[in-house]
Parts: structure tokens; sequence; C-alpha cells
């Protein structure tokens, strides 16, 4: 053996010699491939200039036959932001192999970014022929799907996608076509089996807590949202929704210590400042309440729910012209809210506006019938007890109570901007029965389940303070 | 030993500085000149001396200029030209005899070159591969003249639509041919046989039939025809093949060829393929989801960085266990062992200039360098045990070695509340104005509401006045009448004294020219001189805009400026049908002056 070898090893560098020289004498063609090895580790490290150097000399040698070149150029272009250019060689990729899945799953994938959802679905069902069991293929045709507003079709493409491999992603899809559907509780079924898959997932877990409080079941909300924080102490949509159900309970000042965390993390959140004001105000630091609020308002001019805590603290600091300007402001945004008018009304009132305010009431009482009889049964006790003097002031405190814990509500919801606008709307009357508890948030933290008999003292201890202003 | 011990404690006191650092420089070098990837490091004691060298399989700058070169501590021993750019090195044992110095392989291209005491020992080829049938009797056709260049083309593009096995080069080239050079294509080709060659993408080693640190190992090979190679260690003859569905980036091997191994290979799909000894095609699969960036085996536990700059721990299954995310981008990753303490860990190299090392997903220890880390690799370097090699991004190689007290304590990094809970938050103050301004509102609060409501509806009533009177009188410079929709605006241009003037004067309509209208201009003659103050517009065409110029000469000296009102008019009616007032710049020509 060994001699055999012996005359090999000379041959080592002649024959790379000789190899070379072959080459100018006939046009030997180059092996296409040589190179893609290179290519590949330099795109995976994100060396996209040290890349396209290889892969124009390598296109150049091959005289643009290189498929695998042109297949990373066209990634690198995607990644640069010139989906069109991408799409053309991802193309021309597809002409050079044409029985290769991968190419046309990229071209779709490009369709897909050019906002092209149709085109897509048909060039993902072309792969699908190709290659029957690709995961990323259903996933991707599911999600066209969404964008075709076909959520049946969609679900199906999803499930298939789960059957042949579980991926997170896929069940992030499937859960936000039943939230757009409005379907909570199997938006729920979702989440829960992608937790039971990937149980160190914060943004499912998150996903999932936020859920579970809109739907009040605030025990199991707590519980993942907390799972999340454990997994990852920095997960801000996790430290708002957690921070903002402390915030109902009244711990305003854990609230507060946890939101120094996002604070840090997004210092332009508008949702953050809203809750870290709101924290404030329950702490009844008015000033820093209303400087938060504004930075709030001022990060997100046009939401509506930071306008609302606005006007209901300056109602509470009597700075009533002003709480008018928010109040008018928000309905502009949110017509449909009784309770901004409700409100409205109260400002009106103490700015001696009687007969608008009237007109506010009665907006208000065709918006909300039922919360206005409600309302008015609570406020029973107070209204005997005063007389006319009395009569403008208590009417706008307990309002100011309720608003109170709504408006820590609004927060939470707002914290998920990817939740939020689903949940919106649902949450912010559902949360009115358990706000009623808003007492709470003067008084020591007391359970949130059970608000009749804290409401029915709640009046008269907050006109009692109003007062003492 | 015991002096080595004590002269390391010394070393210790001395650098007091550093005693956090559990490693000590050794040697840094900006340029050193070295390109490469962790996958072209190797540790070796090439001669049997007990000293380990390092082996590089240098690209060279811009990848030009690919060498081999060996180090023995800081300096270059040797350092050799290669034919091709080297995929992969690695160092085995080829055979049991005495001295047990170990060979040194080099994957380039489509050969690996085997070295033996540095000298060129072998070179492995890859086999050529089998030629689509279908081609080659196209080829055989057209070199007995039997078919047309034309047909040869056409039959061609029907293997490669259809057809599993793809087609040669030659075959490809020829269908990119115009029309006017294929006969001499293939006149110059047809004799030649056609070949498919592939090329070698990854490398690595596996031990033949002990488990032993000095035993005989084959070498691993991954193709770029999506194939696994196991070559035999002194024959170089292929012991097996087995099939990829996708190109391998990276192989981690355990176990022994002649009993019981694993090969994982992680593929340019993403996905990671594990294959058992018995299986020709993998037996499980790892779907990322995203690029693999370095692929280390720790125990039974497979690390995988993606280029979502996370780290994934899986099992040996294909489980997911644990995800790590990194600050940063990861570039290359590898496995450290410190034998004298069974520890076995992660080194990923980070984009933002930093190491980390990781146990399972705690982390250890982080390396700040001056560069980011490009390759790295861990061993035993001339007669230190644990020294960790770094090459960077500028070339520039960095010598470490851990020390001998170093341990590693997990735990040391983050527990309890993230550290910005501490920071304070930065709530906006408010001024003794403002609180001065709340005083006043509560107190007048009634008045201010009114007096603001009140100005409010003057304000509105103010502006829907204007606004009245705009449309009465034409002063828009849009026209909504019915016959004559037009549009105009007006831009100066110039510094002064001279200025020129263009009107864009646009009908609106959707279908009827407009005929027979005139613009005229109103100005202070004593301010402005104007060529022509009147003139004919020409007919205008649905759509267009007509840039209608003229100059404005300024005649003030004073610097003042003034208005010049554009009335467009329709013959033969005195109300203009739209208007425009153009604020005449100051002419500064006139001011310098």
């Amino acid at each position: 053996m060994a001699e055999e070898k012996l005359p090999s090893k000379t041959q080592v560098p002649a024959s790379a010699e000789s190899q070379k020289a072959r080459q100018k004498k006939a046009p030997e063609f180059p092996i296409l491939e040589k190179q893609n090895w290179l290519i590949h580790l330099h795109y995976i490290r994100k060396d996209y200039e040290a890349c396209k150097a290889v892969i124009k000399e390598q296109l150049q040698e091959t005289q643009g036959l290189c498929e695998y070149a042109i297949y990373v150029q066209a990634l690198i272009f995607r990644l640069e932001g010139n989906i069109q250019e991408s799409l053309e060689l991802f193309q021309t990729c597809a002409i050079l192999s044409p029985q290769c899945a991968d190419n046309l799953k990229q071209v779709a994938r490009s369709l897909f970014l050019l906002g092209k959802h149709k085109a897509a679905t048909e060039v993902y069902n072309e792969a699908a022929k190709l290659n029957q069991k690709d995961w990323e293929i259903c996933h991707n045709l599911g999600v066209c799907y969404i964008y075709l507003k076909q959520f049946n079709k969609a679900q199906d493409h999803l499930h298939s996608a789960l059957q042949l491999n579980r991926h997170d992603l896929t069940y992030i899809m499937l859960g936000k076509i039943h939230l757009l559907e409005g379907d909570l509780h199997k938006a729920i079924e979702i989440y829960k089996k992608a937790v039971e898959f990937s149980p160190e997932n914060t943004e499912l877990l998150t996903t999932l807590g936020l859920l579970y409080l809109q739907l009040g079941v605030y025990q199991k909300a707590f519980e993942h949202l907390g799972n999340a924080l454990t997994y990852d102490p920095t997960n801000y949509k996790a430290i708002l929704a957690a921070g903002s159900m402390m915030q109902t309970h009244g711990d305003f000042d854990v609230a507060l210590t946890k939101y120094r965390v996002v604070a840090c993390a997004v210092p332009e959140s508008p949702p953050l400042w809203n809750n870290i004001g709101m924290c404030f105000f329950g702490k009844k630091k008015y000033v820093a309440a209303i400087s938060c609020l504004k930075r709030a308002n001022y990060l997100a001019p046009f939401d509506w729910k930071i306008l609302y805590n606005l006007g209901l603290v300056h109602l509470t600091m009597q700075q009533y012209a002003s709480a008018f300007h928010f109040l008018s402001a928000a309905i502009n945004f949110q017509p449909k809210l009784g309770e901004l008018y409700m409100l409205l009304a109260v400002a009106l009132t103490n700015l001696e506006d009687i007969e608008n305010a009237k007109r506010a009431y009665a907006e208000a009482v065709r918006l909300d019938k039922y919360k206005m009889v409600e309302m008015a049964q609570k406020l029973g006790a107070a209204l005997q007890v005063g007389e006319a003097l009395v009569w403008t002031k208590p009417v706008k405190d307990p309002k100011s109570k309720h608003r109170t814990t709504s408006a820590g509500k609004p927060a939470t919801l707002g914290s998920n901007q990817a939740l939020g606008q689903a949940m919106s709307s649902a949450a912010a009357f559902r949360k009115l029965p358990s706000g009623a508890a808003g007492a709470q948030l003067q008084k020591p933290p007391s359970l949130p389940l059970e608000p009749e008999p804290t409401v029915e003292a709640s009046p008269a201890e907050a006109s009692g303070k109003m007062r003492e202003k | 030993m015991a002096a080595a011990s004590s002269s390391d404690s010394d070393s210790g006191r001395a650098e007091s500085s550093e005693a956090s650092s559990k490693w000590l420089d050794a040697h840094y070098d900006p340029m050193a000149n070295i390109h490469t990837f962790s996958s072209c490091l190797a540790l070796a004691d090439l001669h049997g001396d007990g000293e380990y060298k390092l082996v590089v399989g240098d690209l060279g700058p811009g990848g030009q200029q690919p060498r081999l070169k060996v180090l023995k501590g800081p300096t270059m021993l040797t350092e050799s030209p290669l034919p091709a750019l080297p995929a992969s090195a690695a160092t085995f044992l080829m055979e049991q005899h005495e001295p047990r110095t170990p060979a040194l392989a080099l994957a380039s291209g489509p050969c690996v070159y085997v070295y033996k005491n540095l000298r060129p020992y072998f070179k492995f080829s890859l086999p050529q591969l089998p030629p689509n049938p279908l081609e080659q009797d196209l080829w055989n056709q057209a070199k007995e003249d039997q078919i047309d260049p034309l047909t040869l083309k056409e039959m061609l593009e029907g293997i490669r639509e259809k057809a599993e096995v793809p087609l040669s080069v030659q075959s490809l080239r020829f269908l990119q041919l115009e029309l006017s050079e294929m006969e001499a294509f293939v006149n110059q080709h047809k004799s030649r046989a056609i070949k498919r060659q592939t090329v070698i993408t990854t490398m690595t080693t596996l031990k033949k039939n002990l488990a032993d640190e000095d035993a005989v190992s084959c070498l691993v090979l991954g193709t770029e025809n999506k194939e696994l190679l196991v070559l035999d260690p002194e024959a170089f003859t292929i012991l097996a093949k087995m099939s990829l569905p996708s190109v391998p980036v990276f192989l981690e091997v355990s176990g022994q060829f002649d009993v019981e191994f694993r090969l994982t290979a992680a593929c340019r799909n993403g996905n990671i393929y594990i294959l058992r000894r018995d299986s020709k095609h993998p037996k499980y699969c790892i779907e990322l989801s995203a690029q693999p960036v370095g692929l280390v085996r720790v125990h039974k536990i497979l690390v995988v960085g993606s280029n979502q700059d996370s780290l994934h721990g899986f099992t040996h299954k294909g489980k997911k266990l644990w995800t790590v995310q990194m600050p940063a981008a990861i570039l290359t990753m590898n496995l450290l062992e410190q034998r004298s303490r069974g520890l076995q860990a992660v080194m990923a190299a980070l984009a933002n200039g930093e190491v980390h090392i990781y146990r399972d997903k705690t982390l250890l220890n982080v390396i700040h360098t001056p560069d980011a880390v490009t390759s790295l690799c861990f061993g035993r370097y001339g007669r230190e045990d644990n020294t960790l090699i770094m090459t960077t991004r500028g070339g520039g190689l960095i010598i470490k070695i851990l020390k001998r007290t170093a341990v590693f304590v997990e735990g040391t990094g983050e527990v309890g509340p993230p550290l910005a809970q501490a920071t304070k938050l930065s709530v906006p103050r408010k001024t003794r104005l403002y609180v001065d301004q709340t005083l006043r509102e509560r107190e007048a609060g009634i008045a201010m509401h009114r007096t603001f409501q009140t100005d409010l509806y003057l304000l509105r009533l103010r502006a829907s006045r204007a606004y009245v009177q705009a449309l009465e009188s034409s002063l828009s410079p849009m026209s909504t009448t019915t016959r004559e929709p037009l549009k105009l605006h007006a831009v100066v241009q110039g510094l002064g004294p001279t200025f020129k003037l263009t009107l864009h004067l646009q009908n609106t309509s959707t279908a009827r020219p407009v005929l027979g209208l005139q613009v005229c201009f109103l100005y202070n003659e004593a301010l402005y001189a104007l060529p022509r103050a009147f003139f004919k517009v020409p007919l205008l065409v649905p759509g267009l805009s007509y840039p209608l110029e003229t100059f404005v000469e300024s005649l003030s000296r004073k610097g003042i400026s003034d208005i010049i009102k554009v009335l467009v008019l329709r013959e033969g009616q005195s109300a203009p049908l739209l208007s425009a007032h153009i604020n005449m710049p100051v002419s500064e020509g006139l001011a310098a002056a």
C-alpha cells in the first residue's frame, strides 16, 4: 500500500499545476459549484460585502450559470430591500433548475413581500407539487390566505403545516386568525397548545396571558405573564400587562418599579407612560400623573385612552377647562363611548354650561343606557344626602372613580400593540363591572372579583376626599 | 508539575488587576494576516515532539491567495501556497505505526490533500458523478453528426425540465449559446466525454474502531452533491456513502465507524439532519426555520447557532431543549473542552466583538476582543493544555491561555431583577409657572372656557367668511366652474433683480379643451416691470400642465417686495376665472450691491 502511494505523493502539487496548464489550452469547464460553500459561509455570518465579491467572481467564471450564486445574490438583494430585483433573480434560478422547489419558494416569498399575495399563493401551490411535505410551504400558504382574508383556507394550510412539523410561528398565525375572527376561546386553545409545545417562548406566554386578561381570568393571566417574566425579565409587553394588573390591585409602587425596566427598554412607549401616569394618579401625585400622561399624549396624540385619562386627571385637579379640551379631543377619536360623554358632561356642569352638559348626558344615555342606570343606583345614596349645592360635585366624583379603574384597563390593552386592536373595544366595556371596584384604588388592596360591597362605600368616601381638595 | 503550578500562582498575583479574568493574554498580533473559518483551524502534534502546532488553511485577504500556514507559538513555522481555497482542515491518525504523528488533511475543491510531516503525501479526488444517460446519448449522436445543434438544444432542454440527474456544465453552457455559435461549440466539444464533478463543502473526522484519543480516524466528507462520504484512513476508499436532502455545511460526529456512530449535518436549507450507522438516509430532522451558523455537540446535546442571533439546544433525537438570545449576530462557534475539570462548553463569537461561553443555557464567561472574531478553536497548543486561538475579521491573531486556577462557575451572570430596575424613572418635571397656571385655571376656569369658546366661534366665523369671499371673487387658484375647470400655480425663480415667473396652468376637465383664455398681471409699476402685462393663453389640452414664463424686473433699490396678482380671464368677460397672489421675494442682487 505504502509503496503505491509514494509516487502519488509527489503528484499533489504537480497535478495541480498540470490542471491549470490544461485549462489554458482547451476551454475546460469550471465546476459550477466550486465556491458555493464559501458564498454560503459568508452569507450566514452576514458578511455581505465579501459574499458579493465571491458571487461576482463566481458568476464571471461560470458566465452566470452558477445557480447558488444567483440565489444568494437574490437573498442579499431582498435583505437590502430590493425586492423586485431579488424576484427577478429568483426567477432566473427557477429557470436554471425548474425541478427545485426551493427556488419557487423564494419567488413566492418575494411576491409575498411585494404584497402580491394572490400570485404568491399560486407559486407556492406550484412548489407544493414538487415538494409535498414541506412545512414552510404550508405555513406560508396559510399566511398568504390570511392576507387574502380567506380564513378557512388559511386554517387548513396552517393545520397541515402543524402536522408536518410543529413550529411556534404556525401557532401564532393560527391564533391570529382566531383573533381576527373574534373567537377568543379558540385562540386561547391554540396558544395553550403552543405553550405546551414550547414552554419557554415568552411571546406565546405573554399573548396567552393577555388573552386571559381580556377574558377576565386574572389568575391564569398572571400565571402566564409571570412565567414569561421568569424566562425573560425584560419582556416589556409582559411587564406592562402584569403592571396594569398590579395597578388594578392598588400595588402602585410595585408596578412602578416594574415599569422602570420597560422605561429603559422602550422609553418612547405611549402605553408605558400612560400606565405610569395612572400609577401616580393612584398614588395621588397628580402633577406627576399629568406630566407622564402628557408625555404619553405627545408620543401618541391620537390615542383616545390617553386623552381620556388626561381628562380624568384634570377633572380631579378641578381644571375643568383643560379637562374639557382633552375629553372633547377623545370624543373626536372615539365617538361611541358613553363614558366619555359622561365625563364631558361633568366637566361642562362645572363650567356652568348646563345646556351642553344636558346634551352630553343625553348622548351618554343614548349610547349606554344600562350603565347610566347602574350608575344612578350607585349614586342614589349620595344624591339623597346632598342638596342642590352638593349635587354638582358628587356627580362628577363617583364618575371619576369609575374612570380611574377603567383607565387602568385601557392601558393594559394598549400595551400589546398586536392584540390591542382586537381587544380594545371588547375590553373597554367588559372591564367596567370589575372596574367599578375602582374604589380599591383608594382603599387597601382587595379582591377584584367582588366589586359590589366596595362600590357602595366608594362614592361617599370619594366625594369627601374631593371636597378636601 | 509543582513548579508549574507555583509559577502560575505567581503570575496570578502579579496580574492582580486581571485577577477577575480567567484568561491570560498570551499573544495578540493585529497584523497576522490570517483570514479563515473555524473549520480550517486545527491543532496537532504534527512532528511527534509533544509540541502542538496550529494549522491554518488560510484563504488570504479577499480570498485571493490560499495558503497553508503552520504556526508554532506566536511564530510562523512554514507557509506554502495552495492550489485552491481550503474548505476545511483536519488532523487525524492514519495508521497504528509508530511514531504516531498525525496526518493533515485539507479539503479543497473536489480533492482532499493529505500531508504527512508537512509534506504532500496523497491526493484524494472525489469520483466523477455519473452523467445523465440521455444526455450522454445525445452527445454521442452529435459526435457522429447524426443530430443537428438545434435538435440537440431542444432535447437537452427537455432533459433539463424533467430529469432527476442534472446536466453537465458542457450542456448547460451549450444551452446558453446563440444559434450562430452552436455549430462551432459542438465541433469543439463533441469528442469530449461529458463530466460531472462535485466539490467538498465540509470535512470532519470519525474514530475508526476505538474511542481512544489517539485512535485511527476516518475522514468524513460532505459534498455539494448532497452526500456524505466516509473514507478509509489507509486506502482512501469510500467506506460508506449517505445522501442528504440538502447540501451539508457543518458536520458533527460521535461514536466509532465500526461500532456505532451518529452523524449530524447542518444543511443549507436550514435543517439539521441526524444519521446513524445503519441508515442511508436521515433518521431525524430538526427544522430551524433559519440558517445554522454553527453546530457543536456538548456531551449528548447538540448546540446550534442560528443566524437569527440565537443559540438552541437539541437532544440527539432532535427535540428542542432550550433557546438563548444573543446580543449580536453569531459569527462562528466551537467547542471548549477543559479536560482537567471535565468541562465542555460552547464558545460563540459574536459580531459585537465578544466571545460568549455557554454551558447549556447558562453564560459562563464573556471575552472582549478588539475586533470581531471570525474563527476560533480551543485545545492544546505548544505545551499548554487550555489555549484559545482566535482570528479576527481584520486578519488578526489572538492567543489566550486559560488560567490553571480558573473555574467556570455557573450563575455568575444575571439572577434576580434586571439592572434596569434600579434606574429611576425620568418623570418630566413641572415648573412653578405650571403650578401657577393650574391655580389660575381653578379660580377662573369658567371664564377661561367661555372666552376660549367665544374666540373659537369667532375664528370659525372668520374662516368661513374668508372662504366664501374667496369663492365669490374667484380668488382661489382653482376654478370650479363646470365650463372651465382650471388649476394654476406659480413659481418664482432667481435672486433678482430679474426674476423668472412661471405660471403652470392646467385644464383639469376630462375631455374638453379650453380656448380663448387670457392672462393678466396686476402689479405696482413703481416696483416691477414686466415685458408684457397681458397675453393670450394657447389652447389648453385636458390634463397637461402648461408652463407660461415671463420675466419680472425689480425696479426698487430699497429691498422692497410686493404682491403681483395674476388673473386668468375669459375673452369678453370682466370677472376673472381665477386669480393668484404671488409674494415676490426681496431682490437679493440689489441688496448685495
